[in-house]
């Protein structure tokens, strides 16, 4: 079934002129206590299409049903430089306003491709499901067969019932399924920068995971200006490895060097020229470089602000990486969870693990001055403030509309007018700073 | 038209082909005019591989929709003689012989012996060669030539070993090159696409004609590209093709048999397509008389369903042909071949029987509620279903380093048979949107 949403004056089967490049595919909305899923057109009357502005706005419009949204921005799955990223937004079960957790990695690029501009779910499903978004098809699918997973057990199970190691699962542990404050979403096994406990929304709707996967291509408007444009960015842009260039906190030699003993490889998200995901090996010499040995031999640390937690504590980076592992596992906000336990150092896997098992929230997260869920503000802490708090705020918005990550447009010195533009040969829209806050503040008005 | 992006889409939208579809599309709908509407039989059944699919692609290009798929048995048990092509791809020629035998033999020469059109690429080519003097080949002996690559004892190959060579009696077939090479004019004056330049195609194992003097070429080798491999030094491998027929048209009784060694059908290629193009429309410009007698065909039908219950069924075509797609992208990254009679599988084909279905599939979903081909559209969602099944199995298999080749020859022999169910129900559909054609029987010659 199809229909328009929210505007009653938009005409069936008509959709704005932007939304044919970019995005395709409607909004799907998905009813978890019926057990249903609707096609909705995009509004017409969303000039920008269907970015987080305009997911406010149906969060507002749908509140009672205790939404959850999952959505990208403009250039998310494009060749612009960083544009891995997609968003989350329900209400944080700590504070009960919205909050926005960021998909990165390659998520945000798999809900693009997933066939729907902006997912929409609504209620509670009274026994566990999954949903899985596939080139325009929305499947519940039952999940009583990973109730009580793990968020690594339940990526593997949904990877190997649907046969495939590519698609991408944002999941929530047993934390999450007990609806603790503490819980967050994972994507794939690497936990997330979800610092607002929706992996606790996900639990509370009997969601164990939402997984994406779609071979779909992304039209531009003007495909040649905007390959060209995308590529003639790149020349100048910082191609960098670990954390160090973005975060600042470890003193001299910083994350990088703290980690470096275990450090295996770096790893960039979707179509980034810095790769920040740091591997590291516990489980195996890090010098290992085949992939047929230990089978698990490490983690990926996706999220510098919970190795900080630690290493500011005194632990030993194997430690850490350890206790970052069952958080991930668990599905423990790591941040949060590492702050919790940073200041006493373990070492023994047994003591590590029985410390993040005994964990409970909430945990209070270090949210930028008037910018948290309390006061009215919907990003998370995941991007480091900055000097200026309306430069962070900025920086947040600007990334969520565009789909580029945050981290890269504070810290790797690219002109975000210079991402601005693309939205012209991309979708035929001008975008301004201005703009995306006229946005922001409409919807939230 | 369908839509299709990448270089499929750029290679559909070349407008050599425009004269072809126009002069079909505009062809006499009740039998009169310059040239006729032809019907149109595509061989899929033993040993064809996935090149049949190519000649529904060409066909659906050039506007010509009255196109049904047979096997072997269709053939043999007369079912050619409402049709006015036959059109034969590549695959294992040995499979296809035996498969056709002697009554599918004669067939096949009734049919053109009464004015009907052959046109054979590869496999299908080598088929019919007289110069091809030994079982089961021999009953199919209809285009006079023979074939320059075949020798008793070739020369070890520099590369594609497992594609290089095919027993052959006492002597063994052999390919000095494979992949794309151009081709120039022959014989056959007034070929537009040629234009005083020469056009390309691939050479898949195709024959080098050695062509009987009173058949007439249509194409000769004219030189190589580099986007070929090369089992033969270069200048060998050019010295043995180049000034040879490539293509030639040949007079059977009162109809035509054409054969190529390269794949003029191939989608990649729209002026090799347009080269196949001109001889079809040349065999179809004898005027309408020349069609032969539309007796119903007697393949499909099947239970009607409401429009509700056709929507439903194609959302699970739906459904499974993405699932399966997903698997299919992932197998495409193993390091795995299956060698099915004498023609070698690479992963990468079972994804392109789905995408073919996959990219047709927006138009019979818009169609199949007012037309119902309820019977057909349950057998397809079933039939899909069993695809994702052995299609995970398959992948299963290869993961956990067991022998797959059972599991790929059921994935692939079900896959042949659904994906030309599909384009029977869609030629069906297009067919039909085409109002104004020959739905009524005509008068035979």
């Amino acid at each position: 079934m199809r229909r328009n949403l929210p505007s009653e004056s938009a005409v069936p089967g008509v959709m704005g002129v932007v939304m044919d490049f970019m995005y395709y595919g409607d909004i799907l909305v998905v009813d978890l206590e019926a057990g249903t899923t609707e096609e909705v057109e995009i509004d017409e009357a969303w000039e920008a299409g269907p970015v987080l502005p305009a997911a406010l706005e149906l969060f507002d419009k749908h509140a009672q049903d205790d939404p959850l949204l999952f959505g990208s921005g403009i250039l998310t799955g494009t060749t612009a430089p960083a544009s891995c990223l997609g968003f989350a937004l329900g209400a944080s079960p700590i504070t009960g306003g919205p909050a926005v957790a960021p998909l990165n990695l390659f998520a945000g690029a798999e809900m693009k491709l997933s066939g729907f501009s902006m997912v929409l779910i609504k209620g509670n499903s009274p026994g566990p499901v999954y949903l899985w978004l596939h080139d325009g098809v929305a499947d519940l699918v039952d999940a009583s067969r990973i109730t009580g997973k793990d968020t690594w057990q339940t990526c593997d199970a949904v990877r190997d019932e649907m046969g495939e190691q590519l698609i991408q699962v944002i999941s929530i542990g047993p934390v999450g399924e007990a609806k603790s404050d503490l819980a967050s979403f994972s994507i794939n096994y690497w936990g997330s920068g979800d610092n607002a406990a929706l992996g606790a929304l996900m639990g509370a709707k009997n969601l164990k995971a939402v997984a994406l996967r779609g071979l779909g291509m992304i039209d531009a408007e003007d495909p040649e200006e905007f390959y060209n444009r995308t590529m003639g960015l790149l020349p100048g842009l910082p191609s960098e490895k670990s954390f160090d260039w973005a975060f600042e906190g470890l003193g001299e030699g910083g994350l990088d060097a703290w980690l470096g003993p275990l450090v295996h490889r770096y790893r960039s998200c979707f179509a980034c020229p810095c790769a920040c995901n740091t591997f590291v090996k516990y489980n195996e010499d890090p010098a290992v470089m085949g992939s047929d040995g230990v089978q698990e031999p490490g983690l990926m640390v996706t999220n510098p602000a919970a190795a900080l937690w630690l290493g500011q504590g005194g632990w030993s980076p194997e430690g850490a990486s350890r206790a970052m592992e069952a958080m991930a596992r668990a599905g423990v906000d790591v941040v949060r969870g590492s702050r919790e336990i940073s200041a006493e150092p373990l070492e023994a896997p047994g003591e590590i693990a029985a410390a993040v098992e005994a964990l409970t929230g909430p945990a209070e997260a270090a949210w930028p001055p008037g910018e948290g869920p309390a006061e009215g503000g919907i990003f998370g802490p995941w991007t480091p403030p900055s000097s200026s708090g309306d430069r962070w705020l900025e920086v947040n918005r600007a990334a969520y509309v565009l789909g580029v990550c945050p981290l890269f447009l504070a810290a790797s010195g690219v002109e975000r007018e210079d991402l601005l533009e693309l939205c012209v040969p991309a979708a035929g829209i001008k975008l301004d700073a201005g703009g995306i806050k006229e946005m922001f503040d409409r919807a939230r008005a | 038209m369908i839509t299709v992006r990448g270089r499929l889409g750029k290679a559909a939208r070349d407008p050599v082909l425009e004269r072809y579809r126009g002069a079909f599309l505009s062809a006499g709908s009740c039998g009169r005019g310059p040239v006729f509407y032809p019907r149109v039989a595509i061989y899929t059944g033993a040993g064809a591989s996935h090149s049949w699919i190519w000649f529904a692609d060409l066909m659906e290009r050039m506007g010509l929709y009255d196109v049904t798929f047979m096997v072997e048995s269709d053939i043999s048990s007369g079912g050619l003689d409402a049709f006015d092509f036959l059109l034969v791809g590549g695959g294992d020629t040995y499979a296809m012989a035996e498969g056709l035998g002697r009554e599918g033999a004669r067939a096949i020469l009734r049919f053109v012996g009464g004015g009907g059109l052959y046109l054979g690429s590869c496999a299908g080519a080598y088929l019919v060669l007289t110069g091809v003097d030994l079982e089961p080949f021999t009953p199919f002996n209809l285009v006079r030539g023979g074939m320059l690559n075949v020798m008793p004892d070739p020369p070890e190959p520099r590369c594609l070993e497992h594609k290089y060579l095919a027993r052959y009696g006492e002597e063994w077939v052999f390919h000095p090159v494979y992949g794309e090479v151009e081709l120039g004019p022959g014989g056959v004056g007034g070929v537009p696409c040629f234009d005083g330049a020469t056009v390309r195609a691939p050479l898949f194992g195709g024959p080098v004609i050695e062509e009987a003097s009173n058949d007439e070429v249509l194409a000769r080798f004219a030189g190589l590209s580099g986007r070929a491999a090369f089992p033969w030094p270069r200048n060998d491998a050019l010295q043995l093709v180049n000034g040879r027929a490539a293509a030639v048209v040949s007079a059977f009784g009162e109809g035509t048999a054409v054969v190529s060694g390269p794949h003029l059908e191939h989608p990649l290629f729209p002026r090799a397509n347009a080269l196949g193009a001109e001889a079809l429309l040349r065999h179809c410009s004898r005027g309408s008389g020349w069609a032969r007698e539309r007796r119903p065909i007697g393949r499909g039908g099947g239970e009607q369903v409401d429009g509700e219950e056709a929507a439903r069924l194609v959302q699970e075509v739906k459904r499974q042909v993405s699932n399966a797609r997903i698997v299919a992208f992932g197998l495409e990254k193993m390091p795995v071949t299956w060698r099915i009679g004498l023609k070698v599988w690479e992963p990468e084909k079972v994804r392109m029987f789905l995408d073919y279905a996959w990219c047709r599939l927006p138009f019979v979903a818009q169609r199949a509620a007012s037309v119902h081909p309820g019977g057909q559209l349950e057998h397809l969602a079933g039939g899909y279903r069993a695809v994702t099944d052995l299609a995970r199995s398959l992948k299963t298999r290869i993961e956990s380093g067991e022998d797959s080749q059972a599991e790929a020859e059921s994935l692939l022999g079900t896959l042949k048979e659904l994906t030309a169910a599909f384009l029977s129900v869609y030629f069906k559909l297009r067919l039909e949107e085409r109002t104004g054609l020959p739905e009524k029987p005509r008068t035979s010659r």
